[in-house]
């Protein structure tokens, strides 16, 4: 088992960060461009799909205002319900694909927000103590941090799923899109909360990742409509696991 | 393009599968139908289990993961992982012995002596032996450091006085694994030391306490002028905390409560028969969500195996994984008692009853959650 990206993946990833981080939001797309990221074939290559996978990451990090993944693996259109229905006009890895590289971009996000909200409480002061010193803080950011690492992980199996042709890669995708949505709304309800005032600002990068995180966590699906898909394709049988058919 | 080389893999290959097909005969063969623990009432569910370790430890089961010199196989902590999924889904069949092949045999073997390792690992590879822990007290629960229980030399050996509190299997258990301060110190982590006591020594006395998880989870166990060799000593004299941290680390990965959530999970539509068709769709949804979270526990728990394994994990990462799984623990209770209420047999139904009354004690047992909610936030404020 190796539930992690492999190095080289990784390391394109923080190539990616860096050099988004240098560019700034006007030159973001044109800087993927010249880090290959049109280039990668995530449906044929399995090494150009863990790559593309660092990438979203690394945009939803930067808050890069265009929809990479569906860029990297266009279905011709959004995902609609219709993509999930059996029969679909898409090849059902496809769609598994572009709901997981969505995530891994929303993932990115989190990871931001989470590092701003650790970099902010460290430095801000109340009472005559920094915030990170208050328990409630700590409990807070802790919660918070549960949430971002579970997606982290559910993004890796859901890519593992689909990538290796997984009959059960669309449930994977949902399943990992059901939390990672929740996980969103702590992520940024517990990142908010701490920035306080200064994290609705915009010289606060808090402010417009938090904006942005918008159209990925409404669009294809929302909180609701993913529960709800979700629970119609699994009704009695439950997601592929330890007491699944296949292994019983 | 640079040549990348895929490594991600979710699958836990064939020797993790074959093993998990192993206990699942197992299981299917020697435990009686409806079988819940052996933490009962009824003597003859000691008895399954105690019969069930020795079972295991015939076909080198039961320490799966310890080195051949001790009795186990030198198993991959993958295939340790299938067997802690395998007991624990199926009522923890080892009864209280799944704390001496986790961490007591683990931590004697890095820590004590020659004599030690030869008098305690045999019994526990064998199945036929139980331990009980002695950290807890009146005023020393997750504030452990705090402990009053002391141990003076007195000639060769040493005299223990105090008591200890929710003690688990401390009626059944033949060794305490117990922590007592040997000198007073600055630092109240200083000075504290390891004993390896047994039960049956003059001054021991174990009062059971009632409990809403069921007999034998929760006892008192009082020490009066308890007298135990310098052999009693398990690692350095006063360095008894560090002991302690380790295995406090090795219990927090050492459940896998996500595998009985799953399973129950997974069996309810079964069950329920026709009633499914007629649950609430917020239940069903409420269900789908819960299986959601079955998979994310699974996978922390994974992620902690992983890092321990490379040698790279860090508390705050099994700490993530209990927070996550105890609460898995007590949503999925709550959805599968909403569920057993609308029918599922009497068999089902109790099974999620004891899952229920147990879920309790997931956010406090083995460091409660607050405290892992405080590891967690000290990893990551760290300033590097």
């Amino acid at each position: 088992m190796n539930t992690e990206l492999s190095k080289e993946a990784a390391d394109y990833g923080g190539q990616a960060s860096r050099a988004l981080a240098a560019a700034g939001e006007d030159r973001a797309v044109a800087v993927l461009g010249e880090l290959g990221a049109w280039d990668l074939d995530p449906r044929g290559d399995a090494d150009d799909l863990e790559a593309a996978a660092a990438l979203c990451r690394s945009a939803g990090y930067r808050a890069v205002d265009h929809p990479v993944a569906d860029r990297l693996l266009p279905l011709g259109g959004p995902v609609t319900q219709a993509h999930l229905e059996p029969g679909g006009t898409a090849d059902p890895r496809d769609v598994a694909l572009v709901l997981t590289l969505q995530c891994w971009t929303l993932l990115g996000m989190l990871d931001r927000a989470i590092d701003l909200t650790r970099e902010h409480v460290l430095v801000r002061r109340q009472f005559g103590r920094p915030l990170a010193e208050q328990q409630g803080v700590r409990f807070q950011l802790s919660d918070a941090e549960v949430e971002r690492v579970g997606v982290e992980m559910l993004a890796a199996y859901a890519l593992w799923s689909a990538g290796s042709g997984r009959p059960e890669a669309v449930d994977d995708a949902l399943a990992l899109r059901l939390a990672a949505l929740e996980a969103a709304e702590t992520v940024f309800r517990t990142a908010h909360v701490l920035h306080g005032a200064l994290g609705f600002c915009d010289e606060a990068p808090l402010s417009w990742l938090s904006r942005r995180s918008q159209d990925l966590r409404r669009r294809p699906f929302g909180p609701s409509a993913t529960r709800d898909l979700l629970a119609r394709r699994i009704d009695g049988r439950g997601l592929t696991g330890l007491y699944s058919e296949e292994n019983v | 393009m640079i040549a990348y080389v895929p490594l991600m893999d979710f699958s836990m290959g064939q020797d993790a599968a074959g093993l998990r097909g192993e206990l699942r005969a197992l299981i299917d063969e020697h435990l009686p139908p409806g079988f819940l623990g052996a933490f009962t009432d009824d003597p003859a569910d000691l008895a399954t289990a105690q019969r069930f370790c020795g079972i295991l430890a015939e076909r080198g089961l039961l320490c799966l993961a310890w080195p051949p010199e001790y009795g186990g196989r030198g198993a991959s902590a993958w295939e340790q992982t299938v067997v802690r999924e395998e007991m624990w889904a199926h009522h923890e069949p080892r009864g209280a012995q799944y704390m001496g092949v986790n961490w007591v045999g683990p931590t004697i073997m890095r820590h004590g002596t020659a004599g030690q390792r030869e008098r305690h690992l045999p019994p526990i590879a064998r199945g036929e032996v139980i331990w009980c822990q002695g950290f807890s007290e009146p005023d020393a629960g997750s504030d452990l450091a705090s402990l009053r229980t002391s141990a003076r030399r007195d000639g060769d050996g040493w005299v223990i006085s105090g008591q200890k509190v929710w003690t688990s299997y401390a009626t059944m258990a033949q060794w305490c694994f117990l922590l007592a301060r040997t000198t007073k110190a600055d630092r109240r982590q200083d000075g504290l030391t390891v004993f390896l006591v047994p039960m049956d020594a003059p001054g021991v006395e174990v009062r059971p306490i009632g409990c809403l998880m069921g007999p034998h989870h929760l006892n008192e166990v009082f020490l009066s002028d308890v007298r135990v060799g310098a052999d009693a000593v398990l690692g350095t004299e006063g360095e008894g905390w560090r002991v302690v941290q380790e295995v406090l680390s090795f219990e927090r990965v050492g459940i896998a409560r996500y595998a009985r959530c799953e399973r129950l999970l997974h069996d309810a539509p079964a069950a329920l028969g026709d009633a499914w068709a007629e649950a609430p769709d917020e239940l069903r949804v409420r269900w789908t969500r819960a299986l959601t979270h079955c998979r994310r526990a699974r996978l922390l728990a994974y992620r902690v195996i992983a890092l321990q394994d490379a040698g790279t994990v860090r508390p705050g990462d099994a700490a993530a994984y209990r927070i996550a799984v105890t609460r898995l623990d007590q949503e999925s209770a709550e959805v599968l008692m909403d569920l057993a209420a609308l029918g599922g047999g009497t068999r089902f139904q109790e099974e999620v009853e004891d899952h229920f009354r147990y879920s309790h004690a997931a956010t406090v047992a083995s460091g409660s959650i607050d405290i892992q909610r405080v590891l967690l936030a000290r990893e990551l404020l760290a300033v590097s």
